[in-house]
């Protein structure tokens, strides 16, 4: 999995590009842990992410619960394979998706 | 070993052969050269100190006289013996008297001729003409002739097999009126020039040979004691380091003394087994640590597949469902799970979940999340109530941020009539009696242990005799092949109604195989969790059917 950061001032966009399972999700996990604490708002471009497990969803869950109480976080570009997770496991009725 | 040795030591020493060899050659060549001009010198002044004399007993004058009178008259044949004395009593070889033909000195006519008797040559009789030995004796009698040449001087050193190496000194013999009349010669032998250069050489030649070995002795002893023992120790040492892996009981330092690279090489390999030691010791540490954890991982996982109900027929005396479900495991213990238990007579409750992540912490809060859904269920509350109170209870204590996905049932066997709630899990399969497998695609909520405080809803479902549910956990769906291509969930449903009227034991086996088949070789990271149940009907409905 490639991450890719983009800071402007305090607002963060990270694009994520191949799959986010059990193996890349604590690479993801380490990234936000160490730039979160300084970002006001959080925009997930999932344009060229293939796929997400489990794992996966508990960083995104993580992520949406350290930035609920800032500025909020936003997922991109959701492609059809994410987006039916983000249905069956409910995290669509919890995050900010923008299709 | 020994190849190297004698590699080693033939290089070494071999230069300094070669140096010597050649500072041997150089001496013995200036050593030659002038023992061989002082000899020369020596044997020119006595043949020419003997031409003198026997000049001054020659009358230049009557030399003419003596050619004309045939060899024969009194007074030729007494200077002749004198000759001849003077000959034997000199050491000269030769003498002998002689006038070359004045046109181009191509021939000579002896006048004289004497020898020495113990010499193994003849003498030439009188008037004996013979053609010049060569250019360089023409080129000598030319000079004495015609240049005014006083002597003249020809060394026949090397070179000539037939005569031994000699000299020959030249006198003109000068008549009253200055003109030179004939040529006096007198030759040497050089043998004792010959056989002392003879000795000197096999002199020198000896010395070399036994400065030679001295050296090749003195540097051997030498490289033997300060290269090649130290190096053989060395080696040796590395040796037996490589087969028994423990450190030498005395350093290689302690012998190997040399300030040199041989030193340096010592300190290395003493240093290197130190380090190789600890390292050795580590990794053993290691290697125990990570069996003990692999020993208790292996236990962990065996003690969660036994927590999962894996006793089949489940119910034995129920003839009113038939219900078969399976967990295959990753490479590790992972937070998969499914449970079946009767609430009580009437009441089915089965679940199928899926914890996020993997590994111990996945398999320690699935523990937890099995045991608060069981409790719950047997409390008697409906499905909605039990994911909002198991959600509770997990969130109060979830600082990991673990959640899992969870579809809860239950069944009241009489009727047929089915309760769930779906907390983000996949999608049950349902097949009604006579058709196919299909996704039911019911409503969901949020994952539990994701958010607090959510209220979770249910839903109802008749379920008929002949009627069929599947469950499973994304580990069948997202089942990957070497192309990172999913299984998906319609080769699920397809593998599903390929066997959808065998027994639920079998129609799980033909999904496995149908994902095993898809996957091939590829290693997966997910378990592989599913149930079904077959609802045959109430009790009264197969008894009516039976009659």
């Amino acid at each position: 999995m490639k991450i890719e950061k983009k800071a402007n001032g305090s607002a963060l966009e990270i694009a994520l590009e191949g799959r986010l399972d059990t193996m890349t999700a604590p690479e993801l996990e380490k990234e936000l842990n160490g730039i979160l604490g300084s970002a006001d708002s959080l925009v997930l471009d999932f344009g060229k992410l293939e796929y997400i497990s489990s794992a996966g969803l508990r960083v995104l869950l993580s992520a949406h619960k350290a930035m609920s109480a800032k500025g909020g976080m936003k997922v991109t570009k959701v492609n059809e394979i994410v987006q039916e997770v983000f249905e069956v496991t409910g995290f669509a009725d919890i995050l900010n998706i923008e299709r | 070993m020994k190849l190297l040795k004698q590699h080693a030591a033939v290089k070494s020493i071999g230069g300094i052969v070669l140096l010597l060899l050649v500072f041997f050659a150089t001496v013995s060549l200036i050593g030659y050269n002038s023992f061989t001009e002082a000899l020369l010198s020596q044997y020119s002044e006595g043949a020419f100190l003997t031409a003198e004399t026997a000049a001054r007993r020659l009358d230049a004058d009557r030399m003419e006289e003596y050619a004309q009178s045939g060899g024969t008259t009194p007074e030729y044949l007494e200077a002749w013996n004198e000759m001849d004395e003077l000959c034997n009593s000199t050491g000269a070889t030769f003498i002998y008297v002689i006038q070359p033909d004045r046109s181009d000195y191509a021939h000579i006519t002896f006048l004289f001729s004497t020898i020495d008797h113990d010499s193994r040559y003849t003498k030439y009789d009188f008037g004996y003409v013979r053609d010049t030995t060569n250019d360089e004796y023409r080129q000598k009698y030319r000079a004495l002739y015609e240049l005014e040449a006083d002597r003249e001087l020809l060394i026949r050193d090397r070179g000539y097999i037939e005569t031994d190496p000699h000299i020959t000194a030249m006198i003109g013999l000068k008549g009253a009126d200055g003109q030179v009349k004939a040529i006096l010669c007198v030759q040497r032998q050089m043998d004792v020039l010959a056989t002392a250069r003879k000795k000197y050489l096999s002199k020198i030649v000896l010395a070399l040979i036994i400065l030679v070995l001295l050296v090749i002795l003195g540097q051997s002893a030498f490289l033997h004691r300060t290269l090649l023992q130290p190096l053989k120790q060395i080696s040796d040492e590395a040796k037996r380091f490589s087969k028994e892996n423990v450190k030498a009981e005395k350093k290689l330092q302690d012998t190997i003394r040399n300030r040199d690279e041989i030193g340096h090489l010592a300190a290395s390999i003493d240093k290197m087994e130190d380090r190789i030691q600890n390292y050795i010791e580590s990794i053993t540490q290691i290697t125990a640590e990570k069996e003990r954890i692999n020993t208790e991982l292996a236990l962990a996982t065996r003690i969660q597949a036994d927590m999962l109900p894996h006793v089949f027929p489940p119910f034995p005396d129920r003839n009113e469902f038939d219900l078969y479900a399976s967990m295959d495991p990753a490479r590790e213990v992972g937070g998969d799970f499914y449970d079946y238990f009767l609430v009580d007579d009437d009441h089915l409750c089965m679940v199928m979940a899926d914890v996020s992540g993997k590994g111990v912490p996945a398999a320690l809060f699935m523990m937890a999340s099995m045991i608060l859904l069981r409790n719950n269920a047997m409390l008697g509350k409906s499905p909605a109530e039990i994911l909002t109170d198991v959600n509770a209870a997990v969130c109060a204590n979830n600082r990991e941020e673990m959640f899992v996905t969870v579809w809860l049932g239950i069944l009241e066997i009489s009727t047929g009539r089915l309760t769930a709630s779906n907390a983000g899990h996949e999608y049950p399969v349902l097949m009604r009696a006579g058709g196919e497998f299909e996704l039911y695609k019911d409503r969901h909520g949020f994952v539990i242990g994701g958010m607090e405080g959510i209220r979770y809803k249910q839903y109802e479902l008749q379920i008929n005799p002949g009627d069929r549910l599947f469950l499973y956990t994304d580990g069948v769906p997202e089942a990957t092949d070497a192309d990172k291509e999913l299984f998906g969930t319609e080769r699920m449903i397809q593998a599903l109604n390929e066997h959808k009227d065998r027994r639920p034991e079998e129609v799980l086996n033909g999904v496995r195989r149908a994902v095993d088949g898809f996957v091939k070789e590829e290693e997966q990271f997910d378990d592989l969790t599913m149930l079904c149940l077959a609802y045959r009907g109430s009790a009264d409905d197969i008894c009516l059917k039976d009659e």
